[in-house]
């Protein structure tokens, strides 16, 4: 009996015991109530479609009777397929969903087997359940239509979403780019312009103050424009180092750091793996990074080695900055600050670690595909 | 004395020349570019030529990279550098190996009119006239404390970046308002802190202070 019981009937789940154990035990071997009590009505299920069968046997056979006992108990065990199906759904509108089909399903079933027991039994006739299976598909639809809509107003949301993220992206990064390239035409002006002007301006002055020496008051007078003249020059030329280092611009990354790494005398070792030309933002940016980890390692780190690695690989510019001195470095302090800013203007990530007594260490990494 | 001058910015070029040609120097050649600068060198053999950093067609250094390649093929060719910029780097590339009849002044020096035709004679001459800003630059580095300059105060500094312009102690003392006596303290104190043997020889003095520039590098 046992064989054959579970061949129809338990393919999800199979007896876990036989013998005495065959009932009961199943509880005890993890199965909840319910499961328990499906798991038992199937087996119920298969023993009266038999014992139909039999009695029909033993009743002298005739009209197939059976038949429509084994269509009704056929569609319990279906009814008890299909919702399991539909309760594994994720929860929510497509379980929901799912329940509505398995319903849908198990009554185009009985509709359908009907009409074949009938054919079968009682000869041709029409294919009436057709209108009855076209109002079920179509329920069903419309139910479906409506419980999933959210989710698919949800998807568009989501692709227009990040059609406008990748939008607002692309175009910061056009206007850091554009604000970066005319920020070095500003300050190329103002060498080329303002600064260079005004060197001539002194030159005349100097040449006017070689006519005037017998005159002090008109020297005096002269000399006094040519003083601010210079003022005028000197600050100039720290506006337009603020704007870009003359080496950046001229020689690039690499040159610009090692001139800055020699200028502040740590013996920083340099390792450099970049290839070909990078944005004006992400070199200003990876420079002023350098130039301020260079200055905190100088003024408070105490350290015996220093170090700074640029690699440009993936489309991503990764600086590093590191020391083995005091560590201890406040991320929150105003100029970290202003370079995290600075970066992530940039879409990029600037990371410290500063453990109190062992080092810092700065990596700021700089997309730049 | 005969100069080239390399300059693009006409109005600055042409009051260079009126300067020069007001005090009886000859300028032969005016150009506008790094590869003027060097057909005007092959061309009229000068003493001397004064040469901006920044030069069409990149306006980077390509004044600079002329400059350095006229030096290497006329050696005895003075060549004095205008810079808008106190960058060390360049001044260092400039000197390079060999520092007789070498300047880097900053654009504005040739107000000081004086002062300015004193040091086209000096380069001319084979001398090194190196801008004092530049100096105070390389001496004191930016938040090191770790640099032996930074034992250096601000009077010997001072003393330093003139000495690296080639002064003499008396003009170095006039300058600074100060005895000769007092400059040659200043200097001997210097070296004992630079550990740099003193000398009397002023030119050799800026020697050995481009010797350490060239050190910190």
């Amino acid at each position: 009996m046992s064989g054959r019981a579970r061949l129809p009937i338990d393919l999800s789940q199979p007896p876990r015991a036989a013998g005495a154990r065959r009932w009961m035990p199943a509880l005890a071997a993890g199965l909840s109530i319910g499961e328990y009590a499906r798991s038992l009505v199937r087996r119920l299920a298969f023993l009266s479609a038999v014992l139909v069968a039999a009695i029909w046997a033993l009743d002298g056979q005739g009209y197939f009777w059976p038949a429509w006992a084994w269509l009704g108990l056929g569609d319990l065990v279906l009814l008890d397929f299909s919702a399991g199906w539909a309760w594994r759904q994720p929860r929510g509108a497509v379980r929901r969903v799912a329940c509505v089909w398995a319903l849908v399903g198990v009554a185009a079933v009985i509709l359908v087997f009907t009409w074949l027991l009938t054919w079968l039994l009682a000869g041709a006739q029409t294919f009436w359940p057709a209108w009855a299976l076209l109002g079920l598909a179509t329920s069903g639809s419309a139910y479906s239509l409506i419980a999933l809509q959210d989710r698919v107003l949800v998807a568009h949301g989501r692709r227009a979403l990040r059609a406008r993220i990748d939008m607002l992206t692309r175009t910061r990064r056009q206007a850091v780019d554009a604000q970066a390239a005319e920020l070095r035409r500003i300050e190329r002006d103002l060498h080329d312009g303002a600064q260079a002007r005004l060197v001539a301006l002194t030159l005349q002055l100097g040449r006017a103050e070689l006519r005037v020496q017998e005159q002090p008051e008109i020297r005096g007078l002269i000399l006094d424009a040519q003083r601010e003249a210079h003022h005028a020059i000197a600050e100039l030329r720290d506006l337009a180092r603020g704007i870009v280092p003359p080496l950046l611009a001229d020689r690039g990354l690499v040159a610009a750091v090692e001139s800055l790494a020699a200028r502040y005398g740590l013996g920083t070792s340099i390792e450099a793996d970049t290839h070909g030309s990078l944005a004006p933002a992400v070199e200003s940016a990876a420079y002023f990074v350098i130039a301020e980890a260079l200055t905190n390692t100088a003024k408070h780190a105490c350290a015996k080695r220093s170090w700074i690695s640029l690699t440009d690989g993936q489309r991503m510019l990764v600086v590093i900055v590191g020391d083995d001195g005091l560590g201890g470095a406040d991320p929150s302090g105003s100029g970290l600050a202003g370079l995290r800013a600075r970066v992530e203007a940039l879409d990029g990530s600037l990371h410290i670690d500063s453990p109190d007594g062992d080092g810092t260490l700065l990596e700021a990494r700089l997309p730049c595909g | 004395m005969r100069v080239v001058i390399a300059e693009d910015l006409a109005l600055l070029r042409e009051g260079l020349v009126a300067l020069l040609r007001e005090n009886e120097i000859d300028v032969v050649a005016q150009v506008e570019d790094g590869p003027g600068l060097l057909r005007a060198i092959a061309g009229h053999k000068p003493d001397l030529a004064i040469v901006d950093v920044r030069l069409p067609p990149t306006y980077s250094d390509e004044g600079l990279l002329a400059a350095i390649e006229a030096r290497r093929r006329q050696p005895a060719l003075g060549v004095l550098v205008l810079s808008q910029y106190v960058e060390t780097t360049y001044a260092s590339e400039l000197i390079g190996g060999d520092t007789a009849g070498i300047g880097y002044l900053l654009k504005e020096r040739v107000g000081d009119v004086r002062a300015f035709l004193d040091a086209l004679q000096r380069v001319a001459a084979g001398g090194t006239v190196l801008d004092r800003q530049v100096v105070a630059e390389l001496l004191v580095p930016p938040g090191g404390a770790t640099e032996p300059m930074s034992g250096l105060t601000a009077r010997e500094r001072e003393v330093l970046a003139l000495m690296a312009e080639g002064r003499s102690n008396t003009a170095i003392a006039e300058s600074m308002i100060v005895t000769p006596g007092a400059v040659e303290k200043h200097i001997t104190s210097i070296f004992a802190k630079l550990e740099l043997p003193a000398c009397n020889d002023d030119h050799r003095r800026v020697l050995a202070v481009l010797a350490y520039l060239r050190v910190s590098r």
